[in-house]
């Protein structure tokens, strides 16, 4: 999951980005790093019984790294023993800058032949031509896929404009961790599919104590992830509101309008009226400073899957999850990784047939091992779907609502900066007059969209 | 007159260097300067547009704010970097056992890499758990919420780059120990105080080393990019968006890669500037050898 990766990105990106603008020399530079020449099997004499030269090598580019790429691994070694003439390559990036690895390679015109991306990314990439389409490939006679072999929801966020170009790798929707010894302790019955907002306000009030009697308090409600904009949009969808207008042009009247309002007014309250939501330690991109859940000193966290293994292992925590609480209507957001095939690719047939796979039911039968799987009858033989857990974050597939970052390639560019100032500004400062700053937000959003063109 | 085999031999023995010059630096920087004249993102090719990425600048608040940023902290951790640099080799000039070890130990930080260092005071400056607000509830002090807090993060950053005065103490050091010693001798018996010699003698025969130290000081803080980058990511409500930084996301993360160019040649013509300032200054207060340049 690419979402994921903002979390550990801070480890080297830096230097060489400085250096590398104003030098510009990344631009210029075909960064291909360890890559076999493709072009290798295309000399060699095709008559010549010669088998390693003529296996056509597949290039996999991927952000996942250390342990995240023993699934790829593992799913690109069964597939090569089925498919004795492909040779696939995995090319990890690391974390961070995953992006400007693949661009960089798509500039230098040799990108890997298969690319993952998460569904941020999906509307630039796909609108600058960066994919295939992927749809002659679905319907073909030799290698169809069945798109119905996926859970809800999951196959949509490879669209761009109607069109499949990426398929899915991984998911999470949002959800509530909660530690069941906080509720055990202070008598709190725990939380139930389908609760409201009133309900959570309420148990995350019961939850928050003063244990130690100076005035502040020792145990929280509830640990929220700060400014985290991609994740705030479950609290707008919840509202009843959105973000941005259906076809990706309007963030005036979305923005600004009363649900929206609502959201980041409530979203503010836990942590500066009600009190029953520890401050961000830091403001970075998740808020990722606060530990309060891991410590076993805050009893509820909404949060993505990804920390979930390690938070099952917690010895401070006895873990129950659920879905996100019933505002005006219920709603999630989902976070999503996919694959694509390069429009650069000069294999396409080889690269589609391995896509096919990873994808598939024989690549989410080694995924499920280390996040949900995509096929619903992978998530059904296995358990996951009825597992307390799991068959929540699955569970929860029913709820999403539409995202705002899909619907626009300018989202990161226009409005996303323009809401995390917002919610910054909000949790910040208590007198914050919250629908002018979304007022304030709308407008400079709106104008700086139609700066983009 | 030099003869034609001498100039050959020169240019021979240069080419390596020359060589990486043109291809590695001037290349590539003729390169930004044309990308700054375009709108590309990598994927498309690029468009040109003139100078209207020039325009924007003057325009885009942020580019501001990212300036005011950069100049309030250079402001803050020049002083800063020549006086405590300046004390700290003062220290470490010391005849006192051990004064290798403890030179060793101030100038650690410098060898450590960045991001590690800056990854471990993100949690001295933790409100509720870090070290530091820890340190000041003993003396019944309620620490602010540092790095999390817009009037505080700034402030936090240049507490943090303190660690590494050592850098430039070493350079001071080694000036230092350069320095005759008969001239300090002189000036003694001839009555002056501690305080005298070193503000008379001392001092100006250090402003070599000074000037030195202020230039680079200067140069550095334009590009503070990984504490920012790291603890911050330029917030809370861009308090801590420094130069460099806004550059990245121009380039990395919004693929603006003409902006961003734009942004890059500003940030050189600024820095060129001040260096020229600085060196232009040098005549007034910098001596070589007791006379000035």
């Amino acid at each position: 999951m690419i979402k994921g990766h903002r979390f550990t990105r801070a480890t080297n990106a830096a230097i060489c980005a400085s250096i590398a603008v104003l030098f510009a020399a990344c631009g210029s530079t075909p960064t291909a790093p360890v890559a076999v020449e493709p072009t290798a099997a295309a000399i060699a004499p095709t008559a010549a019984p010669a088998p390693e030269g003529t296996k056509t090598v597949l290039r996999v580019g991927t952000g996942d790294s250390g342990e995240g790429l023993t699934p790829h691994l593992a799913i690109i070694e069964q597939f090569e023993k089925d498919n004795p003439d492909i040779q696939v390559q995995l090319e990890p990036v690391g974390s961070g800058d995953y992006y400007a690895r693949i661009l960089t390679q798509i500039a230098g015109g040799n990108p890997p032949d298969i690319l993952q991306i998460g569904d941020d990314a999906v509307p630039q990439f796909v609108q600058k031509g960066a994919f295939a389409e992927l749809e002659p490939f679905i319907t073909s006679a030799t290698y169809p896929l069945d798109s119905n072999i996926y859970l809800p929801g999951v196959f949509e966020p490879g669209k761009w404009q109607g069109k499949q170009y990426l398929l899915p790798k991984d998911f999470s929707p949002l959800a509530i961790y909660y530690n069941k010894k906080l509720f055990d302790q202070y008598d709190v019955p725990y939380p139930n599919d389908g609760w409201t907002w009133d309900d959570f306000l309420a148990t995350t009030q019961a939850l928050t104590k003063d244990t130690t009697g100076d005035g502040k308090p020792d145990v929280w409600g509830v640990q929220l992830p700060g400014p985290w904009t991609s994740g705030f949009e479950y609290w707008v969808a919840a509202a009843g509101g959105r973000l941005v207008s259906e076809d990706g042009t309007q963030f005036e009247g979305f923005m600004n309008s009363p649900e929206t309002t609502k959201a980041v007014q409530f979203y503010a309250d836990l942590y500066n009226t009600y009190k029953v939501a520890p401050l961000p330690a830091d403001m970075n991109a998740f808020g990722g400073g606060n530990s309060e859940f891991d410590s076993g000193t805050a009893a509820m966290r909404i949060f993505g899957r990804w920390p979930q293994s390690g938070i099952k292992e917690n010895p401070n925590i006895d873990l129950g999850v659920v879905g996100p609480p019933v505002g005006a209507k219920r709603a999630n957001v989902l976070f999503w990784g996919g694959f694509g095939i390069s429009a650069l690719s000069p294999h396409k047939e080889e690269a589609w047939r391995f896509l096919r796979y990873y994808v598939g039911e024989q690549g989410a039968q080694v995924w499920k091992d280390w996040a949900l799987p995509t096929v619903k009858s992978v998530a059904d033989t296995s358990g996951q779907s009825n597992d307390p857990i799991e068959g929540v974050w699955i569970g929860e597939l029913n709820y999403l609502a539409p995202r705002a970052y899909v619907s626009t390639p300018s989202w990161g560019a226009t409005a996303d900066p323009a809401l995390r100032k917002v919610l910054e500004q909000a949790i910040l400062d208590p007198e914050t007059d919250i629908a002018a700053a979304l007022q304030t937000a709308a407008t400079d959003a709106q104008k700086a969209l139609e700066d983009q063109e | 007159m030099r003869s034609r085999r001498e100039t050959l031999t020169f240019y021979l023995c240069i080419s390596p260097w020359l060589v990486g010059l043109l291809l590695f630096v001037l290349g590539p920087m003729t390169a930004s300067l044309g990308i700054s004249f375009t709108r590309w993102d990598l994927l498309s090719p690029a468009r040109f547009v003139g100078l209207r990425n020039y325009q924007r600048l003057a325009e885009d608040p942020l580019f501001w704010q990212a300036l005011r940023v950069t100049a309030f902290y250079t402001l803050l951790y020049v002083p800063t970097e020549l006086v405590g640099g300046l004390g700290l080799a003062l220290l470490m000039n010391q005849r006192v056992p051990g004064i290798a070890l403890f030179r060793t130990i101030f100038y650690l930080p410098s060898v450590l890499s960045g991001v590690a260092f800056v990854v471990v005071w993100t949690w001295i400056f933790h409100p509720e758990a870090g070290l530091l607000n820890a340190g000041l509830a003993l003396l019944g002090i309620t620490g602010p919420r540092w790095l999390a807090d817009p009037r505080t993060a700034l402030y936090a950053l240049w507490i943090m780059s303190i660690w590494g005065l050592g850098r430039a103490a070493v350079i001071y050091l080694a000036g230092l120990k350069n320095l005759p010693r008969q001239l300090h001798e002189a000036a003694t018996i001839d009555g002056a105080n501690a305080w005298q010699a070193f503000r008379h003698v001392t001092i100006p025969l250090l402003t070599p080393t000074i000037f030195f130290n202020l230039l680079l000081s200067v140069i550095a803080t334009f590009q503070v990019f990984t504490s920012a980058f790291i603890a911050t990511n330029g917030g809370p409500l861009d308090s801590t968006l420094f130069f460099v930084l806004y550059l990245y996301r121009q380039a990395f993360e919004r693929f603006s890669m003409g902006y961003a160019a734009a942004l890059a040649w500003v940030l050189f013509i600024v820095i060129l500037a001040l260096t020229l300032l600085v060196v232009r200054s040098a005549d007034r207060w910098v001596y070589y050898e007791g006379a000035r340049i």
